[in-house]
């Protein structure tokens, strides 16, 4: 659904796209970031590669590897048109626990590929422009379309530019456990957001994100998992560009909010170091996240009786929902990176990054993280190679 | 500090609405009498009185500015063209750093008449909106048109205005 | 709870964590550096790469989604404004 979503790899067991539902704008808007002025078109178009190599694991289990080719072209028109577009191709395969993060010798091996794709056209008028865009993700079970209308719209002095966008995503959900099994999902989303040059080093933006989804949330590959049939989250997010003209670096931060009607809250808090050295760029980052537990989220305490996966008094007095997805858990989590790229001439970038993220349930910052759950972790190299012409 | 604090988040406010609503009015409007240039150029100072009874198209440009790249050809033509006419192309350069502006130079060279502004008092003076902003001024020192930004289409548009200002010589 | 709602409650609900957004945002707006929005010409700096807020899109599509796919928040991001102030 949510470009951002289709275009990588089903980096679970079976995509948690089940509750994953935002992030339809997120995808459309983040693409034309090339030069993000209002008024005209990108002066240069830009052709890129990158391939993804992920890989995850919690103690005593290697999960799930994906490997993601992917391209993405920007195409100026004319100075009052742009195209762009992208397209992405997934190779997943692996396990994952199918509650909490229990393993054995029956936790299911699976593979899958996944194609995903969009399209935007843009239109640049004195001030401002507008965008439209559509997104298609297909795999075996998860088929899903999406459109987006994007508006910017800038000060005189160019200081200040607001943005609008909107957004609607419509999913269709199967299972290849579950030949039954014919759900739909439909998803829009608002976003209201403003960019201001502060000062001659220091960019700000502030956005505000609604999002509203209804239909099937649930995750059909893992055990005793029956989550509400909406979804509502709220997210505002802040960003903070500095340069340091001595050092030739600047800053990047970022605050993110979130809170949705499962009940989980969430903080995120990014930086990275962009640090220019001659034709080189260096970026190291670091990102922190921490959110709490979703209302139906059940810890691995299991009903003495029946035993696992089953929650204590799952039959006697069931629940209206439950899941035992740890995604849905109470935890922190830790990401550092570094990425180096390297100016070839005046059209050519290549670069290389390569990220480790831990999730530990004992690094929840507010409250504490729901017990039973091992730690998990994931590395994953990006390599890049960018065009303009 | 914290009424400062206070005080500057409502100017914010304020300012952010103020810059939406405001009219895209030009204060240097056609037939104002050109504000005065007296910078430093490559080899001598350029001084704009001192061009009087020539048509000046006065070009304020920085090597960040990615249309600026375009438009330097552009200038070039302009210059070779009518210069036996009377026109003097001035490019005035707005980088805080010299070194930004003769790195372009030495990529996008400059046939015609340079002049270096790194503190922008001149831009200020012309109430430059956005990068580039030419001016084109007449043989009498006044301005008789300004144009913002720039791309290819706009070519014949400006080529024909300097072609009038020049007249039928 | 529908959107409106959500909304209402993120924004006016005192609780620890909005309270904390806005201080936040709020310090890091105004924290330490006086609003000073450049001139046009002064914007050298704000349209290098390194200052653009959605330079490489193949990467942010990867991230957000690794972390959709992880983590219960998704989403928030939009395009970026300023720049050069070019045209």
């Amino acid at each position: 659904m949510a470009w951002a979503e289709v275009a990588v790899a089903a980096t679970d067991a079976k995509p948690c796209r089940g509750d994953k539902a935002g992030a339809i704008i997120a995808a459309a808007l983040a693409l034309p970031g090339v030069t993000a002025h209002a008024e005209s078109a990108p002066e240069r178009g830009v052709v890129a590669l990158k391939y993804l190599n992920y890989k995850d694991s919690q103690p005593g289990l290697d999960r799930i590897a994906v490997n993601a080719p992917s391209i993405y072209v920007l195409a100026p028109i004319s100075p009052r048109w742009a195209v762009d577009g992208s397209l992405v191709s997934d190779s997943v395969s692996g396990a994952t626990p199918r509650y909490h993060t229990a393993i054995s010798g029956a936790t299911p091996r699976m593979t899958d590929k996944r194609l995903a794709g969009n399209v935007q056209v843009t239109r640049y008028f004195e001030r401002s422009n507008v965008a439209i865009g559509l997104a298609s993700s297909n795999e075996n079970d998860y088929n899903s379309k999406a459109g987006s209308l994007n508006a910017s719209f800038s000060s005189d002095d160019n200081n200040t530019t607001w943005n609008v966008g909107l957004g609607y995503a419509s999913d269709k959900i199967g299972s290849t456990n579950d030949a039954t099994l014919h759900e739909t999902k439909q998803t829009s989303e608002l976003l209201l957001g403003v960019t201001q040059d502060w000062t001659a080093n220091d960019l700000i933006q502030l956005n505000f994100t609604l999002n509203s989804g209804r239909g099937y949330f649930s995750d059909p590959y893992k055990s005793v998992d029956n989550r509400p049939r909406e979804r509502d989250q709220a997210i505002a997010l802040a960003r903070w560009n500095h340069y340091f003209a001595g050092a030739g670096g600047a800053l990047r931060s970022a605050y993110r909010f979130y809170r949705d009607t499962f009940g989980i809250k969430a903080h995120t808090l990014g930086a990275e170091w962009v640090q220019s050295v001659g034709r080189f760029t260096i970026t190291p980052s670091l990102r922190l996240y921490t959110q709490n537990a979703a209302k139906f989220y059940f810890d691995p305490i299991y009903d003495p009786d029946v035993g696992a996966p089953y929650p204590p008094g799952y039959f006697t007095n069931p629940p209206q929902y439950s899941s035992a997805d740890q995604r849905l858990a109470a935890f922190g989590a830790v990401t550092v990176g570094l990425q180096i790229g390297v100016n070839i001439g005046a059209d050519w970038l290549v670069d290389l990054k390569a990220e480790r993220y831990e999730q530990r349930t004992g690094w929840r910052v507010i409250g504490t993280g729901s017990p039973g759950l091992d730690p998990f972790q994931a590395t994953w190299l990006q390599v890049g190679v960018e065009k303009r012409f | 500090m914290k009424p400062n604090r206070i005080s500057s988040s409502l100017r914010l406010a304020a300012l952010c609405l103020a810059t939406l609503a405001a009219p895209a009015a030009w204060s240097l409007d056609a037939g104002a009498a050109a504000p005065e240039i007296n910078l430093p150029g490559v080899k001598e100072a350029v001084n704009l009185a001192s061009l009087k009874g020539k048509v000046v198209y006065v070009d304020f440009w920085a090597s960040w500015c990615g249309p600026c790249k375009q438009s330097f050809p552009f200038m070039n033509d302009l210059q070779a063209k009518y210069r036996a006419k009377g026109l003097v192309v001035l490019g005035i350069n707005l980088d805080a750093k010299r070194e930004d502006a003769d790195k372009f130079l030495n990529e996008v060279p400059a046939q015609f008449k340079l002049a270096f502004d790194a503190r922008g008092e001149s831009a200020k003076r012309f109430d430059v909106r956005g990068m580039p902003s030419s001016y084109l001024i007449g043989r009498d020192g006044k301005v008789v048109a300004a144009h913002k930004g720039f791309k290819e289409v706009d070519r014949k548009d400006l080529e024909s205005r300097i072609a009038l200002a020049l007249g039928g010589n | 709870m529908s959107p409106a709602i959500a909304m209402e409650h993120f924004l006016i609900t005192p609780s620890r964590s909005s309270r904390a957004v806005c201080a936040l945002i709020a310090a890091a707006a105004l924290g330490g550096c006086a609003f000073a929005p450049p001139q046009p010409w002064e914007k050298g700096n704000l349209a290098k790469p390194q200052m653009s807020m959605g330079r490489d899109p193949l990467d942010q599509a990867f991230t957000q989604h690794i972390y959709g796919s992880k983590e219960a928040a998704s989403g928030g991001y939009g395009v970026g404004g300023g720049g050069c102030g070019c045209n």
